[in-house]
């Protein structure tokens, strides 16, 4: 039996290729995955940044095949062909251990696009979800995905990936929550009409800004920008008035000078009481006038500020996802552990079975010869019994124990060796009885 | 050793592991690890009322116009100060600044222990009036002291543009500025009360108005310059930059008052 991965993400495949296999309802590919004969358990996970198949086989070949015509004929779907390299070239596949790491990753950000990102962990929870809900998830994946929540619960808990934010508006956001105790009373202006604002506008609304003003020049512009978001739109006449009751000012627009110089924003910052203001300034060339951040009370980020701060997180996020790694790596070793003593069962059993049988043989041998009443009988067979129980005891025990760590594969391989259980199996499939030895007694 | 004595050396212990846990939580941003520091510092202050009880049954009772104990006091309240504060402002950074000082007052309190006070006769119900709104008004303004140091360190950081992504485990600038305007108010409130019982108190004691002396002149001084910080704030509306600057230099001239001049007399 093995775990395998096919899927495609943003560092294989292009946005193109991603749009047309992602799936807003991934129940009817699951229970196709599930109907087929080498597929036992499968999750698909389905995000702007990942197409994922993770399945749980008993015919690893077979099922390379079917996750790989999985996407080209059922998730690529219909419309425009795609080069036959091209799916192949997106696609990559990942087999047990790599397969384990990889879902314990993808759980725990630190493969995303933007490392630390928190919408993954959701998405994969409901992934799972979806698996579960249409009968797809059985005991492996369902105890891998938890695992997996466990594992990004610990990285987010015990080191601070998450805690830096690297792009622009969320930085801008971390700031003005540094200034200010809560941003659903704030008012942001934002100037300027094009992608940074849309971008910027889109996280303040999200992270609960209160109110939202757009200036532009032009102001039907503003207004087209300000109707999506539920923002109002303003020109740039009403700049002075807007600015003195505004808390957080975000700059990009076009032009040769300053559009907020110091005298500007000293006279709003003496009408509105000296109460903080946060200016954010990401035009080029540059919207306000550098002499603002001397003003009290005034904290100016502009570009390069903002990209320093952000860098920085980046390497910050680096150093983080090394610890994140570990905890990883710490926790795939104990689901592998639980899968080899999945692994182990058999063997365990087989030993059991091999020592009740010699007990019994060796037992009805000896009774024969004596002539006893049942209570003796009954306090030899308990006698027999106790020693070997006793005898198995510890070996069954550290076989467990080892299981957890690495060497757990080699010491199943040795006890099989040394209780000569692979022997008595060969010998079994010589008799070629047809029938499975029960190994349940 | 007696109950007491054994109450205040957990009371210090408690708030050296305060202090511990929340400067080792601010400065590696770990807020559970602050959080902690908050709660020893409850625990302290829960031992600290404790041994101010049992102080209270001993005979004869000590005096709290004793320096050592007064200071001790002070530090109580601070903390509790501190705690109630935290229940209407998200302030829990303060406390990096109010364990360590909490600690060194009760060690000052150990360790100038000298013996009994004199007995007030007759004018005992204002000196411990004094004592109390004093120690309360000085608390208090510990408290707007903290916060003002802490939004000028929060303000540096910010306005140096040093890398702040991460979320800092010190309060808001909003919130350290509404803590210090709610603490200078209500400290400036009790230390005027405490000047008003202090002369309350000479006038029963000598029969006059002012004692004069370095202790009271100093201490005249000083609510003078309050006056003017709150006067500033709340009625020409002054930034919170200078009134963060003003509550932490008029926390250091009431300490070296109250504090120093009572050491020197």
């Amino acid at each position: 039996m093995s775990l395998l991965l096919v899927g495609m993400s943003h560092r294989t495949a292009s946005v193109e290729l991603r749009e047309r296999c992602a799936q807003n309802d991934a129940r009817p590919v699951l229970a196709k995955l599930v109907a087929s004969p080498e597929i036992d358990e499968a999750v698909l996970l389905s995000t702007c940044n990942r197409v994922e198949i993770v399945v749980w086989t008993r015919e690893l070949d077979a099922a390379r095949l079917r996750l790989r015509s999985c996407f080209e004929r059922e998730l690529v779907g219909d419309g425009a062909p795609i080069r036959a390299n091209e799916l192949d070239s997106a696609l990559y596949e990942l087999v047990d251990g790599a397969a384990v790491r990889h879902v314990l990753r993808v759980a725990s950000a630190i493969d995303s696009l933007v490392v630390g990102e928190p919408q993954i962990l959701g998405q994969v929870k409901d992934a799972y979800r979806v698996a579960v809900g249409c009968g797809a998830c059985g005991p492996i994946l369902g105890r891998l995905y938890p695992r997996a929540f466990a594992t990004a619960k610990r990285v987010k808990n015990e080191t601070r990936l998450a805690e830096r934010p690297i792009s622009v508006a969320r930085v801008a956001v971390d700031l003005a929550r540094q200034i200010f105790e809560s941003l659903e009373d704030k008012v942001a202006l934002l100037v300027g009409a094009g992608d940074m604002i849309e971008l910027a506008l889109e996280s303040l609304r999200r992270h609960g800004l209160g109110a939202v003003r757009v200036a532009n020049r032009t102001p039907a512009r503003a207004a087209a920008l300000a109707d999506r978001f539920g923002a109002s739109a303003h020109g740039l006449d009403e700049l002075p008035d807007l600015l003195r009751r505004s808390d957080l000012v975000l700059t990009c627009i076009g032009g040769d000078r300053p559009l907020l110089t110091a005298a500007l924003v000293r006279e709003a910052l003496r009408e509105r009481g000296h109460h903080p203001l946060l200016a954010i300034d990401i035009g080029v060339p540059r919207n306000v006038d550098p002499a603002v951040n001397q003003l009290d009370n005034v904290y100016l980020y502009d570009l390069d500020d903002l990209a320093s701060v952000a860098e920085s997180n980046a390497l910050e996020r680096q150093r983080e996802a090394e610890q994140a790694e570990a905890i990883v790596a710490a926790e795939q070793q104990r689901f592998e552990g639980w899968l080899l003593a999945l692994a182990a069962v058999p063997t365990i059993r087989a030993l059991l079975a091999r020592a009740e049988e010699i007990r019994r043989g060796e037992l009805e041998r000896a009774l024969a010869g004596m002539a006893l009443d049942p209570k003796a009988t009954a306090a030899v067979e308990a006698l027999s019994r106790g020693i070997v129980n006793k005898l198995l005891h510890a070996p069954l025990s550290r076989l467990r124990e080892e299981l957890e760590g690495e060497a757990g594969l080699a010491h199943l391989e040795a006890a099989r060796s040394l209780f000569g259980l692979d022997e008595e199996g060969e010998a079994a499939q010589d008799d070629d009885s047809g029938e499975e030895p029960d190994l349940s007694r | 050793m007696s109950l007491t004595l054994e109450l205040h050396s957990w009371t210090a212990a408690a708030y050296l592991a305060a202090a511990t846990a929340a400067v080792t939580g601010l400065g590696m941003r770990a807020r559970r690890l602050l959080g902690l520091g908050v709660a020893l510092l409850a625990l302290a202050a829960v031992l600290h009322g404790l041994a101010f009880f049992e102080l209270h049954r001993l005979e004869p009772t000590p005096q709290l116009t004793d320096l050592p104990l007064a200071v001790s006091l002070a530090a109580w309240l601070l903390v509790l100060s501190f705690l109630a504060l935290q229940l209407r402002l998200r302030t829990r950074g303060l406390a990096v600044l109010v364990a360590p000082a909490a600690f060194l007052g009760t060690v000052f309190a150990a360790f100038a222990a000298g013996g009994p006070a004199e007995r007030e006769a007759g004018s005992a119900l204002w000196s411990h009036l004094h004592v109390l709104l004093a120690s309360g008004g000085l608390a208090l303004l510990g408290v707007a002291g903290a916060a003002g140091v802490l939004y000028l360190i929060h303000h540096r950081a910010i306005k140096g543009k040093r890398p702040v992504g991460a979320p800092s485990a010190l309060p808001s600038l909003e919130n350290l500025d509404r803590a210090n305007s709610l603490a200078s108010a209500l400290g400036f409130l009790l230390l005027s009360l405490g000047v008003l019982t202090g002369v309350l108190w000479v006038e029963t004691r000598e029969g006059r108005l002012w004692p004069g002396g370095l202790h009271a002149n100093a201490t005249l001084a000083v609510w003078l310059v309050y006056a003017l910080l709150i006067a500033a704030r709340h009625g020409a509306k002054q930034g919170a930059r200078a009134s963060a600057m003003g509550a932490s230099v008029g926390f250091v001239l009431l300490l070296v008052v109250v504090v120093g001049v009572g050491v020197l007399r």
